[in-house]
């Protein structure tokens, strides 16, 4: 904890005041503020696997489960890839699919332009009480229909309304192997835990055990995959450890977890660049802050709740992780490797599914009702004080990050900061 | 635009060709310390400084330049030692017909052009001569004669009168100025009367204007040389001032400070990506930038000591900078990064640009940074190595043995004929190696702590900050500068009978705090800045009269 008290005096200078008549001119030096590190992560990939028998059969997309719901002459037809667009146009006729594109604007697919209220202002996102108006003037069902299409289109779908089509989740495979990756969320090893990789008991990843056999839930868990992609580049996560004294073992280092507001780009091998600096998003729910340990060089974090960010092309997420631990390891190259594990709350979860909006959805091969169904039944914690319903599920993400630095806007940082100080007073 | 402009750019060549005979043709005067006319070619940089000052920065210039010669480390210097080949003078008029295009383009016309044949100018001769008037006086940096006036007013009345458009007409004589000897070479005009040895107004407010600006007078400048002030002490010194605080002298220091260290090579400049990923050519691009705004911010921002450079904390720096010097930069845009006492980066010698430059492509050299610290920042001469040297253990960077640059250099050094110039080079070169090919700072190289001592002046030193420190204390570092900026501003090598005035400049400069600002302005005042031979046939006015010959007759 040596550079623990630098921190609040570096924020001070950052919104210039001075401190005791020092002056503060220099910044930081090469490598940056000695004790701490800061990486970028380049990729938060859910993660479980590790049964070969398990997934011998994919759970289904949706335009596989409605091909299967045909007549076999309209199924044959229907399935040749190249009548797809014939394929999406009979099922949302079918299952009175809509979309409607909120102003001008080619906005790809099947998009009406809508009637509109005449309070409702060009570009401008709609509040609830407009959403439900422009639904009832457009015909949409009761109570039905959500905005889609990062809030560009109003849709009425599978992905909006996933309990209204249950028939779309049918031939879900759950993941049903006895392993997988994770931790030991709860303390307990029950009868639905899996076994860790390194045969650790009771790990709970329950969203794996939902969605892990789908086509692209399993692309995305292999390591040659995760290393060629960067997810959510647009608002890369950032881990930040200081207070280190040494960085192989040091019994108490402040973690914070935050969402940057610049762009993670690749470097000219192809590779994240790494030693950028990142500004982080003016949202200061989006700045976690947790302590943690280092044993033998494996940073582990105290349980947080965790508010990320995902973004990526069409999908703004905010994802909830609640009782987040990271497990991770510094690696020798200086870029550090890990899990994220905890409880991702349903509705958050969901929310990126439903981002992804019908025909996204549909052309990656996954199902939105079968999906939301199966986080229902297979949720495992923070149950509804008032039904009793779970609202999260046990999840474990891995993740790769290189080395960054991170730049605090200074009202944030020299707030928080300054909190802190007066608050060790 | 259909143009014929053979015919325009022989009439321009014809004009020039008797300037420049005639002021060959006057009687020689002795004076040792008086130099020769010299004809300068404009560099690229400068040929775009104009365009944009005479046209408007929204003005594309599209094109490939003859290139600039480096005589003795300054393109200055090769400026006056350069023609223009019939493969260039093609280049040079592709290039001027996209410029008259743009500005002829119905968007920028009535702005750049102002006028049109009209009731009052049928046939737009009066139209075309306040044009040609009005940019010929910032092209050729004097005005026009009568004679040329007419001349070219009634090469637009033919032209319009073949091509069927005024526009097209008027634009080939733009055409045949942009690609007139006058304007591509800055050409000194000896004074008519008065101070015998001295150039004429016009060619004062060009030589100063070039100095401080690297471009061409302003209307200001030019009105001084019309009213004769450029011609009185006062008149000289308020110009010089007045240039000097303006933003643009930026422009003129820059540009020095580019040739000075040869920033120009950034450009060619690559990397093994696999080597060096963080490097890339928009980082190159930065960290040629990084010097120059970092020199700027000391020399001019601050009025700093020029020693400083060598110790100097404050580098410029912008975020894609930030990963290769490994820090964090907060600040979008440009700004100044200090780096805390103690740090590595400390000094000019630390800097990207520097280290990239002159090292290998994926691997570094302490002798390419010794050699060029050697030549640029203390004017010394360092022979080129032999063509039957061989490199083998130097650049075996796996050798199991040998795992230190240092280590392979000193094997190498095992054969005589290559020590006699490695001891000047590698030494400083060897300082540097905490600094990869990319200027990356490291601290060990095959985990084997990186040997930064040496000796300078048989001064030991350990470390990169120290050898700094070294630099900013000796004379010739301060020496070195000053005969560069003489030779840059007289585009020339300096003689023995120059070296008088330089000593007095070196002295100025001390007494002065070592002030780059006052010592440019000293130059700038220096009646023998603007002095002039009569001595008749210079080499290079016999080549600049080939040069057009030839032309004439391709």
């Amino acid at each position: 904890m040596g550079n623990a008290s630098l921190r609040p005096i570096m924020a001070l200078a950052m919104i210039g005041l001075p401190i005791g008549g020092i002056a503060l001119a220099a910044d930081a030096p090469t490598g940056g503020i000695p004790g701490t590190r800061a990486f970028v992560v380049n990729g938060l990939y859910l993660s479980g696997g590790g049964d070969p028998k398990s997934c011998s059969v994919q759970s289904p997309g949706t335009y596989d489960v409605y091909l299967s719901m045909l007549p076999p002459a309209e199924r044959a037809e229907l399935s040749d890839p190249g009548k797809r667009g014939r394929l999406q146009k009979h099922m949302w006729d079918h299952f009175g699919f809509r979309r409607l594109s909120l102003w001008p604007g080619d906005f790809g697919g099947r998009a009406q332009v809508a009637k509109l209220p005449p309070d409702v202002k060009l570009h401008q996102k709609p509040t609830p009480e407009q959403v439900r108006a422009i639904a009832a003037l457009n015909g949409f069902p009761e109570g039905r229909g959500s905005l889609a299409y990062q809030d560009q289109t109003l849709a009425y779908s599978s992905c909006t309304n996933p309990y209204d089509f249950p028939e779309l989740a049918k031939g879900y495979v759950p993941y049903d192997g006895k392993i997988s990756y994770g931790i030991n969320l709860d303390g307990k090893a029950g009868a639905h835990d899996f076994t860790g990789l390194n045969g650790e008991k009771g790990v709970d990843n329950q969203l794996w055990r939902a969605v892990g056999c789908y086509k692209q839930s399993q692309e995305m868990n292999d390591p040659a995959v995760q290393e060629k992609v960067m997810l959510s580049a647009r608002a890369p996560m950032l881990i930040e450890v200081s207070g280190i004294d040494d960085p192989r073992n040091d019994s108490d280092v402040t973690v914070r977890v935050l969402t940057g507001a610049d762009s993670l780009v690749r470097d000219g091998s192809g590779k994240p660049l790494a030693r950028a600096s990142f500004t982080l998003d003016p949202d200061p729910s989006l700045v976690n802050v947790t302590h943690g340990h280092i044993v033998n060089g494996e940073l582990t974090t105290d349980p947080v709740d965790l508010r990320l960010v995902f973004r990526e092309q069409i999908i703004d997420n905010t994802r909830i992780v609640r009782k987040a631990v990271i497990k991770a390891t510094f690696k020798p190259d200086g870029n550090l490797d890990g899990g994220l594990f905890g409880y991702t709350t349903l509705a958050s979860y969901y929310d990126m599914i439903e981002h992804m909006t019908e025909d996204g959805a549909d052309n990656v091969g996954i199902s939105c009702a079968a999906v939301r169904l199966a986080i229902d039944r297979f949720a495992d914690g923070f149950p509804d004080p008032r039904t009793g319903q779970f609202t999260a599920i046990s999840s474990a993400m891995k993740f790769h990050a290189v080395p960054a630095f991170v730049i605090d806007r200074p009202t944030q940082t020299a707030s928080s900061d300054i909190n802190r100080a007066e608050g060790a007073r | 635009m259909k143009w014929r402009v053979s015919q325009m750019v022989l009439a321009a060549v014809g004009a020039a060709g008797l300037s420049i005979l005639s002021s060959s043709a006057l009687p020689a005067k002795p004076g040792p310390a008086i130099p020769q006319s010299s004809v300068r070619r404009l560099t690229e940089a400068q040929y775009r400084n104009v365009i944009a000052d005479v046209f408007g920065s929204g003005v594309e210039v599209v094109g490939r330049f003859e290139p600039d010669l480096r005589v003795d480390g300054l393109t200055a210097v090769g400026s006056s030692a350069v023609s223009i080949t019939p493969g260039g003078l093609e280049q040079y008029d592709a290039i001027a017909r996209h410029i008259v295009a743009q500005v002829f383009a119905p968007e920028n016309r009535a702005k750049l052009v102002g006028c049109a044949p009209g009731a009052n100018d049928p046939n737009g001769a009066t139209c075309a001569a306040d044009f040609i008037k009005r940019v010929g006086l910032r092209l050729f940096r004097r005005p026009l004669s009568a004679g040329e006036v007419r001349a070219d007013v009634a090469q637009a009345l033919s032209s319009t009168g073949k091509l069927g458009n005024f526009d097209d007409g008027l634009g080939a004589v733009l055409v045949g100025m942009l690609t007139s000897p006058t304007f591509l070479f800055r050409i000194d005009t000896p004074a008519r009367g008065g101070s015998a040895d001295a150039i004429d107004a016009y060619s004062k407010a060009t030589r100063l204007s070039f100095l401080l600006w690297n471009t061409a007078p302003d209307d200001t400048l030019l009105a001084a040389a019309a009213s004769g002030a450029l011609d009185r002490p006062e008149g000289l010194q308020a110009q010089v001032d007045r240039m000097i605080a303006s933003p643009r002298f930026n422009d003129g220091v820059r540009a020095f400070f580019d040739d000075f260290l040869q920033l120009s090579d950034i450009d060619h400049l690559s990397k093994d990506a696999l080597i060096y990923p963080a490097f890339s050519t928009s980082v190159a691009a930065a960290t040629r930038e990084q010097t120059l705004r970092t020199i700027t911010d000391l020399l001019i921002d601050h009025r700093g000591d020029y020693r400083d450079l060598f110790t100097t904390r404050r580098f410029a720096m912008t975020r894609a900078l930030g990963p290769i010097y490994d820090v964090p930069v907060s600040k979008p845009g440009w700004s100044i990064y200090e780096f805390p006492a103690g740090d590595p980066r400390t000094g000019l010698l630390t800097q990207v640009s520097l280290l990239a430059l002159h090292a290998h492509p994926g691997r570094t050299s302490p002798t390419l940074r010794g050699k060029a610290i050697r030549e640029t920042l203390l004017c010394q001469k360092i022979p080129s190595p032999p063509a039957n040297v061989s490199f083998a253990v130097v650049q075996d960077v796996n050798n199991p043995t040998l795992k230190t640059t240092r280590q392979r250099l000193e094997a190498h050094l095992d054969d005589e004929d290559c020590a006699s110039c490695h001891k000047a080079t590698d030494g400083i070169g060897l300082s540097l190696e905490q600094f990869d090919g990319a200027g990356q700072f490291r601290r060990t190289e095959h985990d084997i702590p990186i040997d930064v001592t040496g000796k300078f002046d048989k001064v030991p030193f350990d470390g990169v900050a120290h050898l700094g420190q070294l630099f900013h204390d000796s004379p010739k570092i301060s020496e070195c500068l000053v005969s560069t900026v003489w030779r840059y501003a007289n585009a020339r090598n300096a003689q023995t009978e120059d070296q008088p005035a330089i000593g007095d400049l070196n002295r100025g400069f001390a007494a002065n705090g070592y002030r780059f600002v006052d010592l440019v302005r000293t130059i700038a005042l220096d009646p023998g800045f603007y002095a002039m031979s009569r001595t008749p046939s210079t080499p290079a006015m016999t080549t600049m009269r080939t040069t057009i010959s030839t032309r004439k007759t391709s």
